[in-house]
């Protein structure tokens, strides 16, 4: 019998799934700050300031949808440790991980249509500039 | 309605109105919101799939709290609510904290 429930549970390492894609958020997420230059990470008050008052608005909702039944987690894919309310650590770590992706990515696109909009203006310049210089040339 | 339905669609009402009637940040007018969104809504689709999937489900969901509607596949469409939700929330707070750190000289 315990034989076959050693057999039959999930190899322990699946326990770790839902925190190792959190994980892997972090990771495709990382170069927005580091290559773009997004500029989160390195603005950290701020970044608490946004998400603290969401991760207890929605850690609040998560225990609620719990004990009514809205929704479980697969003992299988998590590790086990809950907060009070049943709260998996995992939902505490995705109302973590998730916005800064957000934020990550709201930065990175401020900065990549800043570049297109300053060079969209600089090829305008450069155009009247040219168009300048010819009609004055004549 | 069943429940997490209109917990969605109540948190999804409750964002777009504390921007309108408190915040007052000009998010849904930035182009930066609008593409960011559509880009996290790809990859929610990505992670969100793995999360429900049938198959191996992290998260089960009880049928009785939600319409039922699974797309695209396994993914229950309430959780689109609650991601634009979340995220919406997030954001309008960054804004809101940039201002006033800026307001502040810091």
């Amino acid at each position: 019998m315990t034989a076959l429930a050693a057999a039959t549970a999930a190899p322990p390492d699946e326990r770790w799934q839902y925190l190792a894609i959190l994980a892997g958020c972090l990771l495709v997420t990382l170069p927005l700050e580091l290559v773009i230059g997004a500029r989160v990470y390195r603005r950290p008050r701020r970044v608490i300031r946004a998400i603290a008052p969401a991760v207890v608005v929605f850690a609040v909702w998560d225990v609620i949808a719990i004990d009514r039944g809205h929704w479980r987690y697969n003992p299988s894919y998590v590790t086990g440790w809950e907060l009070p309310g049943a709260l998996p650590i995992e939902e505490l770590a995705f109302f973590v991980v998730i916005p800064v992706c957000a934020l990550l990515t709201y930065e990175a696109v401020t900065v990549v249509l800043a570049a297109i909009r300053r060079r969209t203006a600089r090829t305008r310049a450069g155009t009247a500039g040219a168009t300048r210089t010819a009609v004055g040339g004549a | 309605m069943p429940e997490y339905t209109i917990a969605a669609v109540a948190a999804v009402a409750a964002v777009i109105a504390l921007e309108v009637r408190v915040f007052h940040t000009g998010l849904f007018r930035r182009a930066a919101y609008w593409v960011s969104m559509g880009i996290v809504f790809a990859f929610q689709v990505l992670v969100d799939g793995w999360l429900t999937k049938l198959s191996a489900p992290v998260v089960l969901y009880d049928e009785a709290g939600t319409t039922g509607v699974r797309v695209p596949w396994d993914i229950p469409i309430e959780d689109f609510l609650f991601g634009f939700a979340l995220l919406t929330l997030v954001l309008l707070l960054w804004e809101r904290a940039g201002r006033r750190m800026r307001a502040d000289g810091s």
